[in-house]
């Protein structure tokens, strides 16, 4: 495993001597950055070790007759040291595409670079709205509220909940859950009956659960992190409350049950990624990762792998003419992208992705995944 | 005014040299390079300098330890964002703006603070800073909390396009220098001496006459000041300002600039600020290790030079021999 890494590291800085070297042998570069060290840490080494699979994977599969490199580069998901490595990337002309940065506000000021000079962006969690708007060169494949709100309306218009409370907490992801949630509810015919919004730190929820269920609610949508929800699941659980608790894919954590304990049972929530899917590529992945790198991939190790993969994809398609705005072209038509985190697609003109998202219920103490 | 004599007087060939190397070496050098990402680093030293310097103005002169800093630079970042977005008001309006806003700010804070000494005051700072980053990250509807503020206008003055690597240093190396010169004539003066008096033994100062307090209001206003200028420059050359970047981990890297460079000295910050900034860059290709190795290289010089890289007294003898400052010779007139 590290032999693979330096090599591919060695090879990403020696690559421009290299170009010469074997000219008759082409080779394909690609950036990621991403933080390696810092207080993100955990999180770049996730996607490191997710792209040296699929990067691995797909040069041994020999699908375009030259080897695809990435060039690693550490930002610490740090603003000075993201729009620095930009610039690297944006100087290096080998570079076709790039993948990263981790945070947000990473992204958005490399973003600004990579606009201004015309190189593809593709993060594997950048989550901001105004990401893909700096200009058509971003993309990103993380689903937010936008996408997930909605799904969530329908799936409790479907099982018939025609009421609805809505929970959740008081910052700016908070109101996006109830926004999106909300409109899309109340697109299906359903009605809000009530909307609370806690503020962080605030576990007590017996006065928000006493009030709400005077509305006489079918379902409850929660929008909050697990350790919030286990208190409420908990407490909705102590006041004997029976509507349905429907929840955010931020759930999707089994400390959630573990804390909860018998309050979580037939809570319902989706998520993009489901370690313990009985697919059979997402068992592949999860099980070489765990080879590998003596660790259990997460949604974060999950994301970054299908954004390698939809960047190695769009390579694929633009072959034998890989060039910025090819690979930008063929990254924007990407469309079902059998991933590990669901079927992608990228919207051509938002840069927005759309996943199937996995519907999930606790039952028995374990996440069940239902059959649509 | 007796200064202007001096500098009528002769010419430093120090700062002719450093005026080639900033404005003409370095700008040769970069576009021979054609590297939009070196120019990025030596731009983002540039502002950092300007940072290092006001710092030093604080902490190196005064000795009032500041350890919120960066939100003073934060406010400089987002009154440029807020009213050229908003307002859609061109950088010369925005960046003196900045300044004004951070160094009024910097009068309110330091009002009630300025009594306060040594630990209390660098304590004071820390609870302001976190104030300030608070308040970035909570009133939404000023500041756009969480989300930052985004699409920040390059640098365009009178509709002149100053937004390409080699225009846009140019336009911050020159302010840069300006406040170089600025932290120079307030360090290197009776005025830096009264400063250094009060860092001293603030009530052997007293004594002898000087106004302490209103000393370090002003010193803390004008080093503010600076910082807003920094930001404004800081916002337009990125282009998106968020309060994450405005944390306390970042007066601490300001602060560990001056050590490192030297307390107290004027070229020891722009040294700091240029070897913390360009060694890790400088170290990617170690890898991981790299923020590790700047950590070491930082306690080595803390452990060898505990005055800094380039300390107080060289600064100040540099200064005397190399740029005259106050001091003319013929008449005996000036400060030692």
């Amino acid at each position: 495993m590290t032999t693979t890494r330096r090599t591919l590291l060695l090879a990403g800085a020696a690559l421009p001597l290299a170009g010469a070297a074997v000219a008759q042998q082409r080779t394909v570069t690609l950036g990621y950055q991403l933080p390696l060290t810092g207080e993100f840490s955990q999180y770049g080494e996730r996607f490191r070790n997710s792209a040296i699979m699929a990067l691995d994977a797909f040069n041994r599969s020999g699908r375009i007759p030259a080897q695809v490199n990435i060039v690693f580069e550490d930002t610490r998901s740090d603003p000075r040291e993201a729009v620095a490595v930009a610039r690297k990337f944006v100087d290096n002309r080998d570079i076709v595409a790039v993948l990263g940065d981790f945070s947000s506000s990473a992204a958005i000021q490399a973003g600004r670079v990579y606009a201004e000079a015309g190189m593809p962006q593709l993060s594997q969690t950048a989550s901001h709205p105004d990401y893909v708007k700096i200009s058509p060169w971003q993309f990103r494949n993380i689903t937010t509220q936008a996408y997930e709100g909605p799904h969530v309306a329908r799936w409790m218009a479907a099982n018939g909940v025609k009421r609805v409370a809505v929970v959740s907490i008081q910052n700016d992801w908070g109101q996006s859950v109830v926004s999106n949630f909300a409109d899309a509810f109340k697109a299906t015919g359903g009605e809000v009956v009530a909307t609370q919004m806690y503020n962080p730190g605030n576990r007590e929820f017996r006065a928000v659960l006493t009030d709400i269920a005077r509305q006489r609610p079918d379902a409850i949508y929660i929008g909050m992190f697990y350790e919030d929800g286990a208190a409420f699941l908990q407490q909705r659980r102590q006041l004997n409350i029976r509507a349905p608790v429907y929840g955010t894919s931020s759930m999707y954590e089994p400390k959630l049950i573990e804390l909860a304990g018998p309050g979580a049972e037939g809570m319902y929530l989706s998520t993009s990624f489901m370690a313990e899917s009985p697919e059979a590529h997402v068992k592949a992945y999860v099980e070489e990762y765990k080879r590998r790198f003596n660790s259990e991939p997460n949604m974060f190790s999950a994301q970054a792998f299908d954004a390698v993969n939809i960047m190695l994809e769009a390579i694929a398609r633009a072959w034998p003419d890989v060039t910025r705005q090819r690979v930008r072209d063929e990254l924007a038509r990407t469309k079902d992208f059998p991933g590990v985190t669901g079927a992608t697609t990228f919207d051509p003109e938002t840069r927005e992705p759309a996943k199937t998202l996995a519907r999930m219920r606790i039952q028995d103490g374990k996440f069940t995944l239902i059959q649509n | 005014m007796r200064g202007a004599n001096v500098s009528d007087r002769r010419f430093p060939p120090l700062a002719i040299a450093l005026g080639a190397a900033i404005f003409v070496l370095v700008p040769l050098g970069l576009s021979l390079a054609d590297s939009g990402y070196f120019f990025r680093l030596a731009i983002v030293t540039l502002i950092f300098s300007i940072l290092a310097l006001s710092m030093q103005l604080i902490t190196g002169v005064a000795g009032l330890l500041s350890l919120g800093h960066a939100a003073i630079y934060g406010v400089g970042a987002y009154t440029a964002a807020i009213l050229s977005t908003r307002l859609g008001l061109g950088p010369l309006l925005t960046i003196p703006l900045s300044g004004l806003v951070s160094g009024l700010l910097g009068i309110a804070l330091a009002l009630p603070t300025m009594r306060l000494v040594s630990i209390y005051f660098a304590v004071a700072t820390l609870g302001l800073g976190e104030m300030i980053y608070v308040t970035l990250l909570n009133w939404v509807s000023f500041t756009e909390g969480p989300l930052g503020i985004g699409n920040i206008p390059p640098l365009r003055p009178l509709g002149i396009d100053l937004s390409g690597p080699l225009a846009t240093y140019l336009f911050v190396a020159v302010i840069t220098a300006i406040a170089a010169v600025i932290v120079h004539r307030c360090t290197h003066s009776y005025y830096g001496n009264a400063l250094r008096a009060v860092r001293e033994d603030d009530q052997c100062a007293d004594a002898m006459g000087l106004n302490v307090v209103r000393l370090k209001i002003e010193v803390f206003a004008i080093a503010c000041f600076l910082a807003g200028i920094a930001g404004a420059l800081w916002a337009h050359t990125t282009g998106y300002v968020n309060p994450g970047d405005f944390r306390f981990a970042e007066s601490i890297l300001i602060l560990a600039m001056v050590v490192v460079g030297g307390l107290g000295s004027v070229p020891g910050a722009i040294i700091g600020a240029a070897l913390l900034l360009l060694l890790p860059e400088a170290l990617r290709a170690v890898g991981e290790v790299r923020i590790l190795m700047v950590g070491v290289v930082m306690f080595l010089c803390i452990l060898f030079l505990p005055r800094g890289l380039f300390g107080e007294v060289s600064a100040l003898s540099l200064a005397r021999r190399q740029l005259g400052a106050a001091w003319q010779q013929d008449r005996g007139v000036g400060w030692r």
